[in-house]
């Protein structure tokens, strides 16, 4: 019943890249995305409600990483998803 | 849904959960009795917590005897308070009136029990319900592996296995939802052992999802929101975390620049509490804040909690000048509660449960150890599927060895846990070390044993037979050492105490009849 092998991820560097996008890029994807949002609201209420949904939402990024063919693709997409995020917080 | 996906989502959940697996059995074998840290407090000092004469906390004469051994001048004070005991700690900071105050770069945090009417340290208080509950978040972790990398390591290892729950969850909710209804009724107990963990993995999963969601959620928020909250104070608050505490109500917002003129008069800060009392009746005052005691910059700050039959949510505070009795802050528990107040008592309440009485309590108690069992059941689906022929030997061999680990380390928790509590009952007077060395050291003995003995069937057998007879027993110790017999209590209406007596017998009688049941189940087998 284990997962069939054939889906998987068989080299040990693109797993690792896949896991530290997941978690790292993740994270910053997660905390950027709520500095922008504190850039147009209200700060203390978005960051209660960071604290909230933040952490399903980087879980999900996690995931996404997992799913993603390429072992790159999500470390560039995170890190230019985090740089978007933080430029209204940067031009401020 | 398409076949990469699926497989991907499958061998996500697995790794993750079990990562966390052995781990995330204790949390919530120590969680679910948590529910009931209160009663198991009374359930052990034999006093039911209507029975113990409770005034309050008698705050004059506090500071006053504080006063005399610490000398106050100048200090900032906190009391701290939590519902439904009578102890409570204070902390006294270093004073800023070197000038007057001899003992002035002092610091001092004192425990103080105000039914008994005297200070007493956080380890002469510490009770089996403080020690399930710490356990819960493996607070007992911090004091073995006492590394410093800026956040308790306990703390720490609670915090990424709530998460990694958080994500085990999604993943299992996605990989079980295209049969997620059909699937649902599922249950062929007597079948092969794999149909059968697997069918009470996923039922009693996707039955326990939404509570087991909650729980994952908002443990992690918890145990490590400065993971989320240290970004924002760094860029948003230049560092200053004491200022998101008080932005997010956590902290009373009080600042007072000290300025060394000491007053005129005593303050009676009683005089104080008793009127805020009567403003916001059955409120109740977690943390009382003096700053600059005897300055003529002295204030008292008091956060309060709404009582939560009124008001779900409601957080108040009142911030008081001593020097001219004027009110520079207020804003009552009974207001309309701000949006952080609701998102954060959302938190707590859903975390604790403590809004429905036993009833929700009970119903997380029970939800609580159905986690457990999913557990159980996904560590030996993990085992029992990679159990086969075309798997190297070596790597059977590691699985049945972590297996092994997991399943004597996680199952002799219940005979452990009702073991001490007749231990403890029959020794009377105990505190934190000896709770320690009860729990531990029986812990350690028995998973050592079954760890050498490498049969799992016999573990599972004889743990529940174990803590089945030891739950049996703990309404007994408690009826021979302290008098506290089912009848009695019954009699005086201590609900508390007889509900813990009450839930080991119904714990006792339920792995009493699982082990029989296992055991015909097997002779059966054996034809």
């Amino acid at each position: 019943m284990p997962a069939n092998k054939k889906y998987l991820t068989s080299s040990p560097w693109q797993r690792w890249m896949k896991i530290t996008a997941g978690f790292f890029g993740g994270y910053g994807v997660m905390i950027t995305f709520f500095l922008m949002l504190a850039c147009f609201f209200e700060k203390k209420n978005v960051i209660v409600t960071g604290a909230v949904t933040g952490y399903v939402l980087w879980a999900l990024l996690l995931l996404f990483a997992f799913l993603s063919k390429s072992w790159w693709k999500p470390w560039i997409i995170y890190l230019a998803l985090s740089l978007i995020f933080l430029l209204p917080y940067l031009l401020k | 849904m398409n076949n990469r996906n699926y497989n991907i989502y499958f061998h996500t959940h697995t790794i993750s959960g079990i990562i966390v697996a052995a781990m995330l059995y204790v949390i919530f074998f120590a969680g679910s009795f948590s529910f009931f840290k209160d009663e198991i407090s009374t359930w052990q000092s034999g006093k039911s917590a209507k029975e113990v004469k409770n005034k309050g906390l008698p705050y004059q004469l506090l500071l006053d005897s504080l006063d005399a051994k610490y000398n106050l001048a100048g200090r900032d004070i906190n009391f701290y308070l939590y519902p439904n005991t009578s102890h409570c700690y204070v902390n006294m900071a270093a004073s800023k009136d070197t000038l007057h105050n001899a003992k002035a770069k002092e610091q001092a945090y004192v425990g103080y029990d105000f039914a008994e009417r005297k200070e007493k340290s956080y380890a002469e208080s510490y009770d089996m319900g403080e020690f399930l509950y710490r356990l819960h978040f493996l607070a007992q972790l911090n004091q073995a592996i006492p590394l410093r990398i800026g956040y308790p390591v306990g703390y720490l290892i609670a915090g990424l296995v709530a998460f990694l729950f958080l994500f085990a969850l999604i993943t299992g909710l996605l990989l079980h939802w295209n049969k997620l209804v059909s699937n649902f009724f599922l249950f062929r107990p007597w079948s092969k052992w794999k149909t059968m963990w697997t069918d009470l993995h996923t039922v009693l999963g996707v039955i326990g999802f939404p509570f087991q969601f909650v729980f994952a959620l908002t443990g992690v928020i918890l145990i490590v929101n400065t993971v989320f909250l240290a970004p924002f104070s760094q860029l948003l608050y230049k560092g200053n975390m004491e200022k998101v505490f008080q932005d997010l109500e956590y902290a009373a917002a009080a600042e007072a620049t000290f300025v060394g003129k000491p007053l005129t008069f005593t303050p009676n800060i009683q005089e104080y509490i008793d009127r805020t009392q009567k403003k916001w009746p059955n409120a109740f005052f977690n943390r009382v804040t003096i700053k600059n005691y005897g300055d003529e910059s002295m204030l008292l700050a008091i956060e309060s909690e709404a009582d939560r039959q009124h008001s779900f949510a409601g957080t108040g505070q009142i911030t008081y000048e001593i020097k001219t009795g004027k009110i520079l802050m207020n804003r009552s528990p009974y207001d309309t509660p701000t949006y952080i107040a609701y998102v954060k008592s959302f938190i707590y309440r859903l975390h604790f449960g403590d809004y429905g009485g036993y009833f929700v309590k009970l119903v997380n108690f029970i939800l609580g150890l159905g986690g457990c069992v999913v557990i159980i059941s996904g560590i030996l689906i993990w085992l029992v599927a990679r159990d086969k022929n075309n798997v190297a030997s070596h790597k059977k061999k590691f699985n049945f060895w972590l297996s092994n680990i997991f399943l004597a380390v996680c199952l002799t928790m219940f005979p452990v846990t009702a073991f001490s509590f007749i231990l403890i009952k029959s020794i009377g007077q105990v505190n934190q070390s000896l709770i320690y060395q009860i729990y531990f050291y029986s812990w350690l003995v028995i998973s050592l044993y079954y760890l050498i003995r490498r049969n799992l069937r016999r573990t599972n057998l004889e743990t529940l037979f174990l803590g089945g007879v030891f739950a049996l027993l703990v309404p007994i110790a408690s009826g021979v050492f302290s008098g506290n017999w089912l009848w009695r209590t019954w009699a005086r209406h201590a609900t508390d105490i007889l509900l813990i007596d009450l839930l080991w017998i119904s714990l006792g009688l339920l792995a009493l009849f699982a082990f029989a049941r296992i055991r015909k189940q097997q002779a059966i087998s054996a034809i």
